[in-house]
């Protein structure tokens, strides 16, 4: 043992360097955040809870049926059950998304040729039962009006989202469904 | 009958000075774990208890009602009267000790003049409230928490006892005001500057004996769960804590006493004359608090190595320099 060495252990000066180091950190400011006092924001383009796009025009949904969604959902939780209305026009009766087995990866927002779903910022959907995560078309469209809205979606869609709903082609880097077949 | 009311005087001031001491004492373990939390909590760039009340001051009145109300678990295999015991005498151990701490000149309840003598036998006493405690719980952490603080509580209780010949040797006294009248000619009225050796010692023993990190063996939370009071639940468990808490403010007071000067200060506060001791015993409290947030706990035989190789002989070491100081007249 150096000399040096002995007086380290003798006046435990890494010890009083640790204490210091402690008693600095007791000065800077908290990280925490009070968490139900003050809420995050969501990140741009986070994946939150889901909603389908009230059209503007119409005030339904504007999803029209295809079924890109339920086919491209790695975890099959979205259902779609479509009929033909008395004049011969393709109606969604029920379009329901089973929120507890969705994996949020987004797909479905990406694969949607007509923009018509959509991952909200909104994240703090707990509840007590797991009908409450059973989203039907009327929840998901409540959670469009209440979470994202068109303002916000706009610039989310065009950002994140690459929408083919203008032009119905299909960007670079946008999943793409071939069919069932050829979907490996 | 002059003797019979004398008598009854004296009682109903004995009295008295038990019920503010108590009063006084449990106030201030409640409130040490509401300062720990905070800063410890502040030392991790938390922010500790926030909610109940402002900025969480009622979190210790909510913690007591909450373990108060608490069901009261007695394992099935357990040795109830040793169960049942193992607390108080932890209790009894730590609050019993409060009696001969001076806290200001004149104020002590029992004046006896073997007061360190009895600090000392009182904290070797509350081990055993621990060590039962885990031996009665039938649990293999439990017992291995009671096991560890046996071993550790005789390693530190010799090394805290040799700490303090030195200051029985300065002083010529082991009543604890006497001790502090002592240190009036030290140079900052304390023996801190003589006695250096001794008080590092000291705290060192005292972190140790009563069980905080680093040297929180017995209750060793990440290998233990929570150590020999595992299987305490309710005001069982509350009355461990405040044995706890209390001895810590005991290590306190005695270290004030001994080493910093008790109740005298570099001037005199008017009208409260505990001012001093109770602005020593906070930044010793907070010191405790400091060591837990800094330290990582100590590997069980880095402990025992460091008790017996190096706090022992740095302790005999401390007495026999006082001695050669004393006959040579260097110190008063």
């Amino acid at each position: 043992m150096t000399l040096k060495n002995l007086v380290k252990t003798v006046f435990l000066t890494e010890i009083a360097q640790g204490m210091a180091l402690t008693l600095k950190t007791m000065f800077t400011r908290p990280v925490t955040r009070q968490y139900p006092k003050e809420k995050r924001p969501a990140m741009p383009g986070f994946r939150g809870l889901h909603g389908l796009v009230r059209d503007q025009q119409t005030g339904e949904a504007r999803c029209v049926g295809c079924g890109l969604c339920a086919a491209i959902c790695p975890s099959k939780c979205i259902y779609i059950y479509t009929a033909d209305s008395l004049d011969h026009k393709k109606i969604v009766e029920r379009y329901e998304i089973e929120v507890l087995r969705c994996v949020f990866c987004g797909l479905c927002v990406e694969a949607c040729p007509y923009s018509a779903v959509v991952l909200t910022e909104h994240y703090e959907y707990s509840d007590y039962s797991r009908e409450a995560f059973y989203m039907t078309k009327e929840k998901l469209l409540a959670n469009w009006d209440n979470y994202m809205g068109w303002d916000k979606n706009m610039e989310y869609f065009k950002k994140f989202w690459h929408p083919t709903a203008d032009d119905f082609g299909f960007p670079r880097n946008q999943a793409v469904f071939r069919g069932k077949q050829n979907a490996r | 009958m002059p003797g019979i009311i004398d008598t009854l005087l004296y009682l109903a001031i004995i009295l008295a000075k038990i019920l503010i001491v108590f009063g006084a004492v449990m106030l201030h373990v409640a409130y040490a774990t509401y300062f720990e939390r905070k800063t410890i909590g502040h030392m991790q760039v938390r922010l500790g208890p926030m909610n109940v009340g402002p900025h969480g001051l009622l979190q210790p009145i909510a913690d007591g009602i909450k373990l108060f109300f608490k069901e009261d678990i007695i394992p099935a295999q357990s040795d109830k009267p040793v169960f049942f015991i193992a607390p108080v005498i932890s209790l009894v151990g730590a609050l019993s000790s409060l009696a001969v701490i001076p806290f200001f000149d004149e104020f002590v309840i029992a004046d006896i003049n073997v007061g360190l003598l009895f600090v000392l036998a009182m904290s070797a006493l509350g081990s055993y409230g621990i060590i039962l405690a885990g031996w009665a719980s039938n649990s293999k952490y439990s017992f291995l928490g009671g096991l560890r603080s046996a071993a550790q509580v005789i390693s530190y209780e010799i090394a805290l006892g040799l700490s303090l010949v030195g200051v029985m040797m300065l002083a010529g006294s082991l009543n604890l005001s006497d001790i502090v009248r002592a240190q009036e000619r030290y140079p900052f009225g304390m023996f801190l500057i003589p006695q250096i050796i001794g008080c590092s010692v000291f705290v060192i023993a005292a972190i140790a004996e009563t069980n905080r990190a680093p040297f929180d063996l017995p209750e060793a939370e990440s290998e233990l769960v929570a150590g020999y009071f595992v299987e305490y639940s309710g005001m069982r468990y509350g009355l461990f804590f405040v044995a706890e808490y209390t001895g810590m403010i005991i290590m306190a007071s005695i270290g004030i006493v001994c080493f910093l000067g008790g109740w005298n200060g570099p001037f005199t506060i008017p009208y409260v004359p505990f001012a001093w001791f109770f602005l020593k015993l906070y930044v010793l409290i907070f010191i405790y608090y400091w060591v837990r947030a800094t330290l990582p706990r100590y590997r069980y035989d880095h402990l025992m190595s460091l008790g017996w190789k190096v706090l022992i002989p740095l302790a005999l070491f401390n007495i026999v320099l006082t001695g050669i100081l004393k006959i040579m007249k260097v110190l008063p």
